[in-house]
């Protein structure tokens, strides 16, 4: 399958990254092999789906999930200590001129 | 037969040796043999000596557990409180969480000493660790092979007797197929049934912590300590009390072998290996029956959508802000996250999240994702069916031995196929096991695959302990690796 140029641009954006034009080109041609792989799903016969009833494919009980109450949380301080961190908060570059 | 674990406990119990002198002879040997091998990408020896001198203080007082003063490795995508956890990525370069996984939680409450992180693909993308940024482990059968992946470092670490044991996480076979690649055994649990709670994140609904060990005795042991439910895990499981039982009447089981693990693409030599595997159980006096699993056809692309799609979720997190690395040149605040993760994620994550992001976006969902989860369902619906017929499944763990470092694929997806016999238990979230079956051309290790029916690990173990008993394969380690 064909993934036109423009369409890996507009993913590269939803999934915050970006390629430079030539690393795109190369890129393209492995990307459109994945997605030609993942057709595989459409298999004549494992692949029909429409046969398909009563299937939970959930992988979580959400009846077992424990109440939302408040736990103890990891210290300030050490959380903050693998970033730049400035008076108790990450710092980043200034976003408001 | 008795266990490395076992037989260290006993000579540690009975005053034969102490923990920091078992320790101090397995820094000698990572010392002399890890710059061959390439099993740990980072050491902690010093810290290594003070829980070995702590477990020599519990063994003194009386209060010595199973893995009590017992050298060990974890994978490097497992969080440790101030020590580098890196996944293997510059992206984490430098990262020291401020807090420890559970599992590694555990072990310490029993006094194991961690000699160090093991190896592992990027954030545990691959099957042969080849894409770890400090470049690949090698296999200790060979060094000229790859040991599998992503937990490539575990395994080798095992097999050389860099480790008495190691943690590994399987995702859809990452602790299974390396073990097969390097001669040891490689256990994944049932989903759930232990705590994921400080595994960094790569498929949430797949990921599994699991041991890799020199037998499935010891495997059963480690397991028997990071087990049971964690309440910083939703999805952990409660567990059984009392050690896992290893013994099981053979003559009782059916055992399955589906047929469609053995078509093409798998090698003579590991068809003949696991045949004579069936063969021994059925000298047992199991009863063995060939059974079908059609939707194995589609258990690939429905692991590479669903893991694809969670881990482009999942590595959205990776920011630059937070933790790890941060790009140096950017112009805003969005320019600084798009450049960071640009340059700090390898090639092979930056499909992933790719491919993740197209199957997830809007016009792509229902036909891949959504179409993903519903054959997930099937899959389970027919190992389901299958546990109806028979105990275990009998498999090969991978239908090839270990392949050569650098070896380029005939296809950016080629090297997909190494997870084909490993994928369909992980997306059942079924327990498995690798056992080491035979010793193929070049005296590389062939693994045979057991799996069994949900919250059956300790049939699995059980199984694995009876096959070492009767088959006796001894992996011979290369030339390179012998001191």
């Amino acid at each position: 399958m064909a993934i036109e140029k423009q369409q890996l641009e507009h993913l590269a954006r939803l999934a915050n990254l970006e390629f430079g034009g030539e690393e795109l080109e190369k890129f393209k041609e492995g990307f459109e092999e994945m997605v030609a792989f993942c057709d595989g799903i459409n298999h004549a016969v494992a692949g029909d789906t429409s046969s398909i009833r009563g299937v939970d494919s959930r992988t979580i009980d959400f009846e077992d999930l424990r109440e939302d109450t408040a736990q103890p949380s990891l210290a300030a301080e050490k959380v903050l200590s693998n970033g730049q961190s400035s008076n108790g908060y990450f710092t980043v570059r200034r976003v408001v001129k | 037969m008795s266990g490395k674990i076992a037989r260290f406990s006993a000579m540690l119990a009975r005053g034969e040796v102490t923990s920091r002198q078992l320790t101090e002879r397995y820094i000698a040997r990572i010392q002399k043999l890890n710059p061959v091998l390439n099993a740990y990408v980072c050491t902690t020896f010093e810290e290594a000596l003070i829980q070995a001198d702590y477990a020599d203080g519990l063994i003194k007082s009386g209060m010595a557990m199973p893995l009590t003063g017992i050298p060990m490795a974890l994978k490097d995508n497992i969080c440790t409180e101030g020590l580098p956890t890196t996944c293997c990525s510059k992206m984490l370069q430098g990262y020291r969480p401020c807090y420890s996984a559970t599992v590694w939680e555990r072990l310490k409450a029993q006094g194991a000493v961690l000699l160090g992180k093991t190896n592992m693909d990027e954030f545990a993308m691959g099957s042969a660790s080849e894409t770890s940024f400090f470049g690949a482990p090698k296999n200790p059968a060979d060094i000229s092979r790859v040991t599998g992946g992503s937990s490539g470092g575990s395994a080798a670490a095992v097999a050389a007797d860099l480790a008495v044991y190691a943690l590994g996480s399987d995702t859809g076979g990452s602790v299974r197929q390396p073990a097969s690649f390097c001669g040891v055994v490689g256990f994944k649990p049932t989903y759930g049934a232990v705590s994921r709670y400080g595994l960094i994140a790569y498929a949430s609904s797949l990921d599994q912590i699991g041991p890799l060990a020199s037998s499935a005795e010891d495997a059963a042991i480690v397991y028997d300590a990071i087990r049971g439910s964690d309440v910083r895990d939703q999805t952990s499981l409660p567990s059984a009390g009392g050690p896992t039982p290893l013994e099981c009447d053979i003559s009782s089981l059916t055992v399955g072998v589906p047929q469609e693990f053995l078509g093409e693409g798998v090698a003579e030599e590991v068809k003949q290996a696991i045949g004579a595997a069936v063969c021994a159980f059925e000298r047992a006096g199991a009863k063995v029956k060939k059974v079908t699993l059609p939707a194995f056809e589609v258990a690939l692309p429905v692991y590479y959508i669903i893991s694809c799609a969670e881990a482009s979720s999942n590595l959205g997190r990776y920011d630059g802000i937070r933790y790890g690395f941060r790009a140096e040149q950017f112009g805003d605040i969005r320019d600084m996250v798009i450049k960071t993760r640009s340059a700090g994620f390898g090639n092979e994550v930056k499909r992933r999240i790719m491919l993740g992001t197209y199957v997830l976006s809007s016009g792509y969902f229902d036909a891949y994702y959504k179409k993903a989860c519903l054959l997930r369902g099937r899959i389970r619906q027919e190992f389901a069916r299958v546990f109806g017929e028979c105990d275990i499944l009998l498999t090969p763990t991978s239908p090839t031995t270990a392949f050569r470092l650098g070896q380029k694929p005939a296809s950016s997806t080629a090297a997909y196929l190494a997870d084909i016999c490993t994928v369909p238990a992980s997306i059942a979230g079924l327990p498995a096991v690798s056992v080491p079956c035979g010793i193929g051309e070049g005296g590389l290790p062939i693994g045979l695959q057991m799996i069994a029916d949900r919250s059956r690990d300790d049939l699995v173990l059980a199984c694995a302990h009876f096959f070492e008993g009767v088959a006796e394969v001894k992996t011979p380690l290369c030339r390179e690796v012998q001191l």
